[in-house]
């Protein structure tokens, strides 16, 4: 096994050892059985997880921080960072080790909800193509958010301000999205845009598959854990 | 980010196709500085394998930054050090792999049990027979008692011979050891000791304490580091011949003295 792995294993068992795992595994579970039972499966409504979909969009807003938050802060308060330090694994193996493992608990969240489906299929015709769309949407989505959390323990040596910078970067992102276009006006909006994570989320949960976001996404967690490195490496160097 | 693994039951005939006479440590002209501050300034000395080395010094000295840099923890600012023949900044990952390091107050996984934990170690280190050898480390170490065991419940000499336990776990060539009697009753630190000697048969140890009884009882030679600096190195003997009181002082009247010493010539 490669050292990313060896990492990565150790770090989701991890995520079982704690009570914190559980807690926010429940949460989510919870969370998205409220809003199946309250909004999409009501006599009537059409066969779709969109609701739950746009929902998740932002309770994972709140959660992956609550994931990641430990990664790289926690193994320096306990010091076993110097651990890791002096083994063969350079500082990418602990960083991608450390996201890989999130990536890992979040599809493990993300399994439940598969139930969901299941109901749905038993009373009525879901588009199965919207559903897959909607599960990559969040596994992307989930990504950022996560590789986002990874960089913020990097930075920090507390959890809490870990979990705060990554919850409150991610606000002010989407006030950014909904301030912009008329601070700067239509025009120069629409060269933004493209880049507007939220936006991009809304296709996935329709169903829409845009090729742009494959790209878009899975680049954008890269510069969060190419980043993250660099950090890593920059404090273990001053 | 994959790795090579390194099969270290194969490695171990292929340290000694490197030169010989290679030293376990070679260290110079080592400099760390933090910022402004230089917390070690140009360091040098050597350990030849099978030796017990003590690092003394006192608090903030700059032993555990030396120690850190040793096993590729923290880049020097400058100077080059070498383990077991390799360069620890150019060829890293091959010298960490020869490196076994328990640094101060044992850093572990609380959440972790204790042979789970080793299993984790022995797969970071490629180590090729992991049953085998946490079997071994566990038996060297005392731990069958505690092998089942939560760390986060385990007392502090036992997280201890945990942290000893996985740095001996790869069957390193070199041993750095900071301050691993720390915290420990009597009878733990002369079963810590004893197990360290019989550790150095066939390997490097370099520890720090601040026991100087220790330094008496196990070590071959001293390094004394004071304000960053090496202010004197060799046997025993050697160090009571440095001091004004003669053959006849204590370690502990070395150690004063030529500490003393450094801060006066150092100045303010």
């Amino acid at each position: 096994m490669s050292f990313t792995g060896v990492i990565a294993a150790r770090e989701f068992r991890s995520f079982f050892l704690l009570p914190s795992g559980y807690v926010v595994g429940s949460l989510f579970l919870l969370a998205n059985g409220i809003v199946f039972l309250s909004g999409v499966f009501l006599p009537g409504q059409p066969a779709t997880l969109r609701g739950v979909f746009s929902f998740d969009v932002i309770i994972l807003l709140f959660l992956c921080p609550a994931i990641t938050m430990r990664a790289i802060c926690e193994e320096r308060r306990q010091g076993t960072w110097e651990l890791l330090a002096a083994s063969p694994a350079g500082t990418g193996a602990f960083v991608f080790g450390k996201f890989l493992a999130s990536m890992g608990y979040l599809v493990v969240l993300l399994v439940p909800t598969l139930f969901l489906v299941g109901l749905l299929e038993f009373y009525g015709r879901p588009d199965p193509g919207e559903i897959a769309a909607g599960y990559l949407g969040l596994l992307l989505v989930g990504a950022v958010y996560l590789a986002s959390g990874v960089l913020a323990s990097t930075v920090t040596a507390s959890q809490t301000i870990a979990y705060l910078l990554t919850v409150f970067f991610w606000i002010l992102v989407g006030l950014a999205r909904s301030a912009l276009p008329g601070w700067i006006g239509p025009e120069a909006w629409g060269v933004l845009a493209p880049w507007d994570p939220f936006l991009r989320m809304q296709d996935f949960t329709i169903g829409l598959i845009d090729t742009s976001s494959l790209v878009y996404f899975p680049s954008l967690a890269l510069f969060f854990l190419v980043v993250s490195i660099l950090v890593v490496e920059t404090e273990r160097r001053a | 980010m994959d790795s090579v693994e390194v099969d270290f039951n194969q490695d171990r005939p292929a340290a000694s196709a490197r030169p010989t006479g290679v030293a376990g440590i070679e260290v110079q002209g080592l400099v760390k500085q933090f910022g402004p501050v230089t917390a070690v300034e140009s360091a040098s000395f050597q350990i030849q394998p099978g030796e017990i080395v003590g690092l003394l010094g006192h608090n903030g000295a700059g032993k555990t930054t030396t120690m850190r840099m040793i096993c590729g923890v923290l880049p020097p600012t400058a100077g080059v050090i070498t383990v077991a023949g390799y360069d620890i900044v150019t060829h890293r990952r091959q010298a960490a792999a020869r490196v076994g390091y328990l640094p101060e107050s044992s850093p572990l996984y609380p959440e972790m049990r204790v042979r789970e934990y080793l299993g984790f170690r022995a797969r970071l280190y490629g180590v090729q027979d992991a049953k085998a050898a946490i079997e071994k480390s566990v038996d060297r170490c005392g731990l069958e008692a505690a092998s089942s065991r939560l760390i986060g419940q385990l007392s502090r000499g036992y997280r201890q011979r945990v942290g000893l336990a996985a740095a001996i776990l790869h069957d390193p060539e070199v041993l750095v050891l900071d301050e691993a009697t720390s915290g420990l009753d009597p009878l733990q630190v002369i079963e810590v000791r004893k197990l360290i000697e019989e550790l150095s048969s066939d390997r490097t140890i370099l520890l720090s304490t601040h026991v100087l009884s220790e330094v008496e009882t196990i070590c071959d030679r001293v390094v004394l580091f004071a304000r960053g600096r090496v202010v004197a190195e060799g046997d025993l003997e050697t160090l009571r011949s440095r001091s004004k009181s003669g053959a006849g002082a204590s370690l502990e009247d070395v150690f004063v003295e030529l500490t003393a010493q450094a801060f006066l010539e150092a100045g303010p």
